[in-house]
């Protein structure tokens, strides 16, 4: 494991709040605890306070506190911890399906795995979990179709199936960039005959409408909130989660239903007009989801949120979307060039997280 | 402007527009800019949004995120580590007494936030209030059996360690131990005066174990 990197405290001279930075002083102990609970989700022994406590120094008291860490980080505990956060943070499991994508996630963070795999692992998807002695077990998923990490977790298509499986859609954005849609905003609005210009970066025939391409939902409405902001990159993304059922397995044609009357189930050209193709973002296209995975896996932003994340967690900070609990990017600059440096690698990312300076000032 | 910013304006401008008609709503209708569809659309949307007031409010308490990313912040306890800790200070989770810390921790998985999995909702982050006063229920309740635990020398993550000496003065090992941190002049101070001031030692000791587990372990 790579050792902690500082983030910048913001002491020095600045305004009411780098002076209060500039005024937390260390305490290993206070973070050994936060530490314990959070990674073992136990308190620390008697003997693990002491070695910090009757440490001499800082740099001994450091020594002592990241040895425990690392020995947190490999223990069975640590591998529970793992997979309850990531329950959290899908906000599924408690069941067999259910609980097979936050066991890969955790088997990520406890093996040290490179984070994008989470979007482009091509086997080994669905592992399961002991908890009574924190093990995983590899399996396969059964749910047939492409393989990509979690982006094709039976789980998860079962978990967020919906109408048009625009849900599934939000949950990836909502998870891995750590925002709500829309998640393309350009910097020249255009004038599409709304209330409000039309915010989004792909072209506002894109999309289709009763108008566009002969959709049955009118994507390109302007009469309320101009639903292309969002949309223009929703359609372009979502049929590609269109093919699970509400099961969560892959079918040879779309399997979600629409909100029409009758709920029939959606077709292509209720997203898109002909000619237009499946993207994770304008200019990215994805044909299938292996190639939404090698896309979202490419894209800064994802590996930005992840480490955001992590920082949430480890600070106890409430949900980065939810909540809009943001981190500036500077906060975390440190942890994301090296995790971006080690090639995504999770547990080296989480180690750097709890071994921060943030992290052990109070 | 940051993403956080753009959002915030959103918001704001959202909330503002509305707030800036002199229409009253008369009807159950959804507010200006919202998703929800009409009857001839029924494209209803989640349109859950953080409020921009709460969203002031807690900027103006806590300080813009370039301060706040970098502290601490006070996230409850999870369920699950709250039944660790228990155990690890000397608590029986498994007693099923009617309303003893084990009994009113295992009842009490609602109370104290706990996840919802399948209707799409995490355990809670932050305490609520109805899970603090659980928790301390929890505390004022097991405080006995930590006592007890410490005399008897059974709190076997802190060997020899106990609350009280034979005097009924607080000890710094068994406090420590108790906190997850070393005890500080001020943590003895605040035991023994809690100790000395009830109306029994008995009643006191009972009072100082649940006070400092409740200060402990509000939050993580």
């Amino acid at each position: 494991m790579g050792s902690g990197s500082g983030s910048g405290s913001g002491s020095g001279s600045g305004d009411e709040w780098d002076q209060l930075l500039g005024q937390r002083v260390l305490d290993y102990n206070a973070a050994l605890k936060t530490a314990a609970l959070r990674l073992t989700g136990k308190l620390p022994t008697m003997a693990e306070i002491n070695s910090i406590a009757t440490a001499p120094d800082d740099a001994s008291k450091k020594a002592a506190y990241e040895t425990l860490i690392q020995q947190y980080m490999s223990s069975p505990e640590y591998a529970k911890q793992m997979f309850y956060f990531w329950r959290d943070t899908f906000k599924m499991g408690e069941t067999a399906m259910l609980d097979t994508a936050p066991a890969f996630a955790a088997r990520l963070a406890v093996n040290n795995g490179s984070y994008m795999d989470m979007f482009t692992a091509g086997a080994d998807n669905c592992p399961t979990f002991t908890e009574a002695d924190g093990t995983f077990a590899s399996a396969e998923c059964t749910n047939n179709g492409p393989k990509a990490g979690v982006l094709t977790n039976p789980g998860v298509m079962a978990q967020y199936f919906g109408n048009l499986a625009f849900r599934r859609a939000r949950w990836v954005q909502e998870v891995f960039v750590c925002t709500k849609f829309p998640a393309e905003v350009s910097t020249a609005p255009t004038d599409v005959g709304g209330a409000a210009p039309y915010t989004g970066v792909w072209p506002f025939n894109s999309i289709a409408s009763p108008t566009n391409g002969n959709g049955r939902i009118n994507f390109q409405d302007t009469s309320a909130v101009i639903c292309a902001n969002c949309h223009s990159t929703l359609n372009h993304l979502t049929p590609l989660f269109a093919y699970y059922d509400m099961n969560g397995v892959y079918q040879t044609n779309i399997a979600v239903p629409t909100p029409l009357d009758g709920a029939p189930l959606a077709k292509m050209s209720d997203y898109l007009p002909s000619g237009e193709t499946t993207a994770w973002r304008l200019n990215v296209p994805a044909a299938d989801l292996p190639a939404l995975g090698q896309a979202i896996a490419a894209d800064p932003a994802v590996a930005e949120c992840g480490v955001a994340r992590m920082w949430n967690w480890a600070l106890g900070k409430t949900d980065i979307v939810d909540t809009l609990q943001e981190v500036p990017p500077e906060t975390i600059a440190a942890q994301v060039d090296a995790f971006k440096a080690s090639g995504f690698k999770l547990k080296d990312m989480i180690y750097a997280v709890y071994t921060s300076d943030d992290f052990v000032k109070f | 402007m940051t993403r956080f910013g753009y959002t915030l304006a959103i918001l704001a401008s959202t909330v503002l527009a509305s707030a800036c008609t002199d229409d009253v709503p008369t009807e159950n209708t959804p507010p200006p800019g919202s998703t929800s569809g009409g009857t001839d659309t029924t494209f209803d949307h989640d349109n859950d949004q953080i409020s921009p007031w709460d969203l002031l409010d807690r900027l103006t308490k806590e300080g813009p995120p370039r301060y706040t990313s970098h502290v601490h912040s006070c996230a409850k306890v999870r369920y699950r580590t709250l039944g660790n800790v228990l155990t690890d200070v000397g608590m029986n989770v498994a007693n099923t007494t009617a309303l003893s810390a084990g009994d009113l921790y295992r009842n009490g998985f609602n109370a104290l936030g706990g996840a919802n999995y399948a209707n799409r909702i995490r355990e809670n982050i932050m305490i609520t209030t109805s899970g603090a006063s659980r928790e301390f229920d929890i505390f004022a309740a097991g405080a006995d059996e930590v006592i007890n635990a410490f005399a008897n020398g059974t709190v076997t993550r802190c060997p020899g360690a106990t609350l009280f000496d034979a005097s009924n003065t607080c000890r710094p090992d068994g406090i420590t131990c108790l906190l997850g941190v070393p005890a500080t002049t001020q943590h003895l101070e605040f035991c023994n005066l809690t100790v000395s001031s009830a109306s029994t030692v008995t009643v006191g000791k009972r009072l100082a174990v649940a006070a400092m587990l409740a200060a402990a372990y509000t939050c993580e």
